[in-house]
């Protein structure tokens, strides 16, 4: 059995469990055995054509699964994996031209002093 | 409905002017409750719950290459808050990040690459003082970024205001 760590906003999809023991030779069959037992899941980890979204790191013990043999990466007993999204942003990209940017909103929005 | 302590946001608010030119970024921790037990009187339209933050933890920026414009965080960074977040009983409720010289948006860029796992809490720094803070939330699709309801600390906020 191998454990994999679910990330805080994930546990609404885990029953709040925040590991999940799940049996599989490879990566990807402990995430496939993962959202077979969780469907909720499904679609905040994997995007329509069944890849893993662009934001969602995998790691394998301490090993990024990129850096190894992605989702064919082979797994043992005691192994544990560990789901991280990537994050990042900034205001790079402000008046470019091609792209503009995605100016949601520039006020204070409801804020209000605590009592 | 995001509701943050006096701690945490002296902590950001901090980083954020400390961190100048260069943008700043880090993680807030802390609980979910529920509308009727917050005691608040800002609640959005459909909102029941209200993300309290009660504690800051700033991050290293990791971006390779000019900071004054963009951010990134170590995933293992991420990972060792959320295992810190767990210790002690809280939850990993959002990121922050400071835009210098900049507003206080949701850029296109931070849009790209944000999940909507979490909310952005993002901190205005003008010439090296806070401006002002907005908060959002991306989608399941990461279409566009929500803004969330925000309530600061009242004596900070009145400071942060004085200082425009």
């Amino acid at each position: 059995m191998t454990h994999i760590s679910i990330p805080t906003p994930l546990r609404q999809f885990t029953n709040g469990l925040d590991s999940v023991a799940v049996e599989g030779a490879t990566v990807g069959e402990l995430l496939d055995a993962l959202t077979a037992q969780f469907p909720g899941l499904k679609g905040h980890l994997f995007n329509d054509e069944g890849k893993l979204r662009s934001f969602v790191n995998v790691y394998l013990n301490d090993e990024d699964i990129r850096y190894l043999q992605k989702t064919a990466s082979p797994v043992k007993d005691g192994d544990s994996i560990t789901i991280i999204p990537s994050i990042a942003g900034g205001t790079s990209g402000f008046g470019a031209g091609r792209t503009g940017i995605a100016r949601v909103k520039a006020s204070v929005v409801g804020v209000s002093p605590s009592r | 409905m995001i509701r943050i302590t006096d701690e945490p946001w002296r902590v950001m608010v901090e980083h954020a002017q400390r961190t100048y030119p260069t943008e700043c970024c880090g993680a807030m921790l802390g609980r979910t409750l529920r509308a009727s037990e917050a005691g608040s009187t800002v609640v959005g339209e459909g909102e029941t719950d209200i993300r309290e933050v009660v504690r800051a933890i700033p991050l290293e920026n990791t971006y390779d290459g000019g900071q004054e414009d963009r951010y990134e965080i170590r995933p293992t960074d991420l990972l060792r808050v959320e295992r810190e977040a767990r210790a002690e009983g809280l939850t990993l409720l959002g990121i922050y990040h400071s835009h210098p010289d900049c507003g206080a948006y949701f850029s296109k860029t931070d849009l790209e690459n944000s999940c909507p796992w979490y909310l952005f809490l993002v901190i205005s720094i003008q010439k090296g003082v806070y401006a002002e803070a907005n908060c959002f939330q991306p989608n399941a699709d990461m279409t566009e970024a929500p803004p969330v309801p925000l309530e600061l600390p009242a004596s900070l906020t009145l400071t942060a205001k004085e200082t425009v």
